[in-house]
């Protein structure tokens, strides 16, 4: 039991650590295909440092709500990351691991940052939850049937199994995985409100769905909410980065296998947040209500990936 | 990195599911054409990897034509005919919006896997063998749904140019076509594509003006 309370330990701070570093990558890729030269890489560290400090200001109509949220937001998130473990596998736990449960944490803190939006009485604030909530209305059983599609084919409902295969698999080009991996990279984009779904940059009130919701929000409890979209980017990128190229991440855990893991997570989640950025660069934003054709991609590729996996091994 | 040639074609044919996805909501003309060019790329790496596989040599040939005409001719004729009809975009979609498109296209693929599970399993010699059949008639059945659901007599020459590449996939992997026909298929899909360009953008405008729209095209007519 102690080995577990050292991963969950050890993979939370990794987590903490470097998610606000892909952030800031993201912001550097899309400052270079602009011909900028951007931010430093650790901005995003200063400005959580430069919040944390700062005073919280609650909005007279503002409830407990308000008050909780970032709090229950960082721990709902905190709770997913020991689900995607990015150094090494621990031994399995009850529970920990099973995809629907991870689901269901990421929508946890996804209601609570929309109550929190609502809870200040600002209009942008309830327009930016009611519209959060429009889009994961309709991207929600995408996601549903993407990791069902991600239970079929590793034959597992546990994440932890799942990477473990997906590490000790022969062929690293396996088609299924492959058709898999567009589908999680539509919902990577989808979940940390990326380009063609909403502009993470913009404070204009046509175009933003997830800014809208933290814009009552102020000192620690800002850096917290941007810290949990930070960790949940991290994890989604983690989860693609598991299931599509799993080398280096550690079976067992040991100084040098954890190190290792550790280089080429960083590695391989580097280059995974510079092409984000290229294709955030290379979009526009897409009107609101052709969304669903982005989703229906991101459907279409898991449909067809059962179809794959039940015409026989492949 | 040890490849298994047949892992590699089911690859490839996860990639050419992707661009005939694409090809569903794509709106843009010019990234339809690179899609199309992409597309056919595709399908002569897959014939390569079947000629590795086998050992027929037509498919040598057949990869050859394939990027000679479809992907460098036909592309650059279609771009040529966007730059001449002024249109960037095919924003209109008739009957379908591009989401029940995609999810009409799913449909498809899956009824004919199940239709073709009845009886093409026994007789192909490995599973690749279906999969190839199901994905290119398939493909044939998507390029029906972008002729039917899109307006723009251009997209719709798209629609069909990849009705034709599944054809061209379902022969390389079940009915082994003559390589005769095949040279006569594509000399027809050039021709199509030139004649349609001269209709495509004549449709919508009375006689004067076609002979007026007429004239950029003198220059294939000119030396």
């Amino acid at each position: 039991m102690t080995s577990f309370a050292g991963y969950v330990f050890l993979n939370t701070a990794f987590v903490l650590l470097i998610s606000p570093l892909f952030i800031s990558l993201i912001k550097k890729a899309k400052a270079w295909t602009q011909g900028r030269n951007g931010p430093p890489l650790l901005q995003t560290y200063f400005m959580l440092a430069k919040l944390m400090k700062k005073e919280v200001v609650y909005s007279s109509t503002s409830s407990v709500i308000m008050r909780i949220s970032p709090y229950l937001n960082l721990t709902f998130l905190l709770a997913a990351s020991v689900f995607v473990p990015l150094l090494f596998i621990p031994e399995p736990a009850a529970g920990i691991g099973n995809v629907f449960f991870f689901l269901y944490l990421l929508v946890g803190a996804k209601f609570f940052m929309a109550l929190a939006g609502l809870d200040a009485g600002s209009t942008f604030g309830g327009m930016g939850s009611s519209r959060e909530m429009t889009v994961s209305a309709v991207i929600e059983p995408v996601v549903i049937i993407v990791f069902a599609t991600l239970a079929f084919v590793f034959k597992t409902m546990n994440l932890h199994e799942m990477f473990a295969q997906s590490l000790g698999a022969s062929l690293p080009l396996n088609p299924a995985v492959l058709l898999i991996s567009i589908s999680l990279f539509i919902i990577l984009i989808v979940e940390t409100s990326r380009i063609p779904v909403d502009n993470p940059e913009t404070h204009l009130e046509l175009t933003m769905i997830h800014e809208a919701m933290d814009l009552e929000s102020s000192g620690p409890n800002l850096a917290m909410m941007e810290l949990s979209h930070a960790i949940k980017q991290t994890l989604l990128m983690g989860l693609l980065i598991n299931v599509l190229m799993p080398w280096g991440l550690a079976l067992e855990a040991g100084p040098v296998g954890i190190g290792v893991a550790a280089i080429m997570f960083i590695l391989k989640g580097s280059i995974l947040a510079v092409v984000v950025g290229f294709i955030e660069s290379s979009l526009a934003k897409m009107r609101l209500f052709r969304l669903p054709a982005l989703f229906m991609q991101a459907f279409f590729f898991a449909f067809v990936t059962i179809l794959f996996e039940v015409l026989g091994r492949l | 990195m040890i490849f298994v040639p047949y892992d590699l074609i089911r690859v490839l044919f996860v990639l050419v599911l992707c661009t005939a996805a694409l090809m569903i909501t794509q709106r843009s003309l010019s990234s339809l054409f690179s899609i199309y060019a992409a597309q056919s790329l595709l399908l002569a790496f897959i014939a390569l990897a079947l000629l590795w596989k086998t050992g027929i040599e037509n498919l040598a040939f057949m990869a050859g034509l394939t990027i000679l005409s479809k992907v460098i001719v036909i592309p650059y004729v279609l771009n040529k005919i966007q730059k001449d009809i002024y249109t960037k975009r095919d924003l209109e979609f008739s009957y379908l919006s591009p989401v029940s498109s995609i999810l009409i296209s799913a449909a498809l693929v899956f009824v004919v896997y199940k239709s073709f599970s009845t009886f093409l399993v026994d007789l192909s010699r490995d599973k690749v063998f279906f999969l190839g059949a199901v994905m290119g008639v398939s493909l044939v059945l998507i390029g029906m749904l972008i002729i039917f659901s899109r307006k723009q007599m251009i997209t719709k020459i798209v629609g069909y140019l990849t009705m034709e590449n599944g054809v061209l996939l379902f022969s390389m992997f079940i009915a082994e076509l003559p390589f005769i026909i095949e040279v006569l298929i594509i000399l027809d899909l050039i021709i199509l594509t030139l004649i349609s360009a001269i209709l495509a953008f004549g449709l919508d405008s009375s006689m004067k003006e076609f002979h007026r729209k007429l004239n950029p095209f003198t220059f294939w007519f000119k030396k």
